[in-house]
């Protein structure tokens, strides 16, 4: 009977009850939290929900050696982390990104670009605050991509420059992009006018498939040898929309945008979540992180909607730019760009900016894989 | 067609040929140390001169069939021995030689040794091909090595030097140097120089990418407007009815918007608005080919060609 009774009791030592902390439960809420949001308020459930969950299974208290737990060697969870810690999971999310944006609007309009470039204002602000509030300049930098409103790129630059935060990183940048709806439009609202916001942009002109077949060459060409180092993320979201354009690899495009790309944002989304393990996590860093990670938005927003200011300055009257569509310049697609429409059918039922606030956001896409180049080059 | 499968294939033997050759190529005498008093002990617990060899590339490199001599009338002195996984060197990694003049030592045992004076050959594995050469100077001192030195203001171009220590099993120069981090750290402590730069390289870069569009928008546009082109939208643009009142299509396209706005997530809502724009202003229409072609489609599990065994063949 001892022996039974010694057992049992051997047994409960192994077991989650004996070896949980109050911050492997502290995690656990925050998963469930993560979950709750995605479900009850869908804001961005295809991340918030495999990293909730991943935050969950992170979190199962283990008792040391059973090999499972994401940070130890060859276990399975390890594994598939790799494609974190490695980086080749964000440009394989690239590629998808890539085969299912439609630059048409951009084409159409090319000067929205410059918006897209404004924006990312965002990274190198919080980048200065980070440095200032005494992060080293490789997490400085890694901190301030999240300004990019990038989920893949602040998890590819962070994997690269600092490791050591990327689970509060990628937490971070993931939260605040389904925050763009609450963050974004009292920045929109506090830099513009009401008659600034009433300003009805001219139709976009047709764009033919020659120019769209040679926008991701040219774009690529332009981009890469500019910035090589952000050849990864270039080279796929360039060539997934030469895929999407060329007309004649629609399979590979389907495949692109659909199966490869919601396999890798599971894998992304859950082992990621998996990395936020308490010991790992609830450190003073991850506070600091969110902090300026909310810094970052807010002043790429600013940044996006008062260059549109400045532009209008030099433009025609009947040319000017709406400067609700500025917020959309972070990437985000197509939320941020979604944001631009609603602020503006507030003032104006008819006013629809949708599709104009679409070109710098996909102009944010490609200003953020930039940026995030040029860090990896200074940095890295 | 023969002709052209020919090129391609002499094409792809060259680009491997010069592939193979290239990962070789990259391999660098990196330092040499002659008279050895308290520098590395071998294996046997002599010290001899040694030979550090530097794979400058990005790929493992496999050295084993190279040779390296000191000696111009025998450039095939001492074959690294093949098939030892140790001559598989990792990327930006060092291997020692030691120049002990007995090859039957091991694998990384020269069967010659090393004088002030003398000039050093890695030589490929034909033979004749010599990857890297280095003149030992004859005043080199007891336990003074002579390396590779990184050139300031290069990204990897080197340059041999007396090395104020000796570093054999790793890279040259200052084993405490600044990483890239460290140095911005110093440099730039607020952040501004790399703030200004990065901003400066993201507009450029978009701007860049802005006239060059803008060009080709306006050549598009311009060959739209011109003879047949012309005929052809204008096709396009009467074939397709328009709502009826001046302004009509955008209180159309923003009830329906409204309506997805409702039901639908951002992505259904930005792609449909978009088409409902385009379409309802006549701007893109699909061009169906008129053709209907319906082709059977067999697969393995349907089609009883490859359900069936096959006939031998004679």
């Amino acid at each position: 009977m001892n022996t039974v009774l010694e057992n049992i009791g051997e047994f409960l030592k192994f077991t989650g009850f004996a070896n949980a902390t109050w911050g492997h439960i502290a995690m656990i809420i925050v998963g469930l939290a993560f979950i709750y949001i995605a479900i009850k308020r869908e804001w961005e459930p295809l991340l918030l929900v495999p990293i909730g969950f991943g935050m969950i299974v992170g979190n199962i208290p283990l008792f040391p050696g059973l090999n499972v737990g994401i940070y130890e060697d060859g276990s399975v969870l390890n594994i598939l982390y790799q494609g974190v810690q490695k980086g080749w999971y964000p440009p394989l999310i690239f590629l998808g990104i890539g085969a299912m944006t439609d630059f048409s609007a951009l084409i159409a309009n090319p000067k929205l670009m410059l918006i897209g470039a404004a924006a990312q204002l965002g990274i190198f602000g919080a980048y200065a605050i980070a440095l200032a509030m005494g992060f080293a300049p490789n997490e400085a930098g890694a901190i301030g991509i999240i300004g990019g409103a990038d989920g893949p790129t602040a998890i590819f630059l962070s994997s690269k420059l600092a490791p050591d935060l990327m689970g509060a990183i990628a937490v971070s940048a993931y939260s605040y992009m389904a925050l763009v709806p609450v963050i974004q439009p009292p920045i929109m609202r506090l830099c513009t006018t009401k008659k600034e916001r009433l300003i009805r942009m001219p139709a976009p002109r047709i764009v033919s498939q020659r120019e769209k077949i040679l926008f991701p060459i040219a774009g690529f060409l332009l981009t890469a040898f500019i910035v090589p180092s952000g050849l990864p993320l270039l080279g796929m979201l360039f060539f997934g929309n030469l895929l999407k354009e060329s007309g004649v690899t629609r399979r590979l495009a389907e495949t692109a945008r659909g199966p490869l790309i919601d396999v890798v944002t599971i894998l992304i989304g859950l082992t990621v979540g998996c990395s936020t393990q308490a010991d790992k996590f609830l450190q003073p860093s991850s506070i600091l992180i969110f902090v300026l990670g909310f810094l970052s938005f807010a002043i790429a927003t600013f940044g996006g909607v008062m260059f549109v200011k400045f532009m209008n300055l030099f433009l025609k009257p009947g040319n000017k730019i709406n400067p609700l569509i500025g917020n959309a310049g972070v990437s985000a697609v197509p939320d941020s760009a979604r944001i631009s429409n609603l602020e503006g059918l507030k003032y104006d039922k008819r006013n629809f900016l949708l599709m104009h606030a679409m070109g710098p956001n996909v102009a944010g896409v490609i200003g953020s894989a930039v940026a995030a180049g040029i860090l990896l080059g200074f940095l890295g | 067609m023969n002709k052209i499968r020919s090129l391609i294939v002499l094409c792809a033997l060259a680009a491997s040929t010069a592939l193979s050759a290239q990962n070789v190529n990259e391999m660098l005498i990196n330092e040499v140390l002659v008279k050895n008093e308290t520098s590395l002990v071998d294996g046997f617990g002599n010290r001899n001169g040694w030979i550090e060899l530097l794979n400058s590339s990005y790929g493992t490199v496999d050295i084993g069939g190279c040779y390296l001599s000191n000696d111009t009338r025998n450039m095939k002195k001492y074959l690294i021995p093949s098939g030892d996984i140790n001559t598989k060197i990792a990327p930006r990694q060092v291997v020692v030689f030691y120049a002990s003049g007995n090859g039957d030592q091991g694998t990384f045992y020269t069967n010659f040794k090393i004088e002030p004076g003398d000039t050093l050959y890695l030589v490929s594995n034909d033979g004749r091909t010599v990857i890297d050469q280095v003149v030992i100077p004859a005043a080199l001192g007891t336990d003074q090595s002579y390396g590779r030195v990184h050139i300031e203001g290069t990204i990897d171009d080197t340059e041999f030097e007396l090395l104020p220590s000796p570093s054999p099993n790793s890279q040259n120069g200052d084993p405490e140097a600044e990483t890239k981090s460290q140095i911005m750290a110093r440099t730039d402590p607020h952040g501004w120089i790399i703030s200004l730069t990065s901003m400066s390289v993201v507009f450029t870069s978009l701007i860049v990418l802005f006239l060059i569009f803008k060009l080709i928008g306006k050549l598009s546009v311009k060959y739209m407007k011109t003879g047949k082109n012309k005929e052809k939208t204008a096709a396009v643009h009467n074939s397709h009815p328009k709502v009826s009142a001046k302004g009509g299509n955008d209180e159309v396209a923003a009830a329906i918007a409204m309506a997805i706005e409702k039901e639908f997530g951002a992505e259904t809502e930005a792609a449909i608005a978009l088409a409902l724009h385009l379409h309802l202003n006549s701007y893109v229409h699909d061009q169906e080919s008129f053709v209907i072609t319906i082709k059977p489609r067999m697969t393995f599990w349907s089609d009883k060609r490859d359900m069936q065994l096959h006939k031998p063949t004679k």
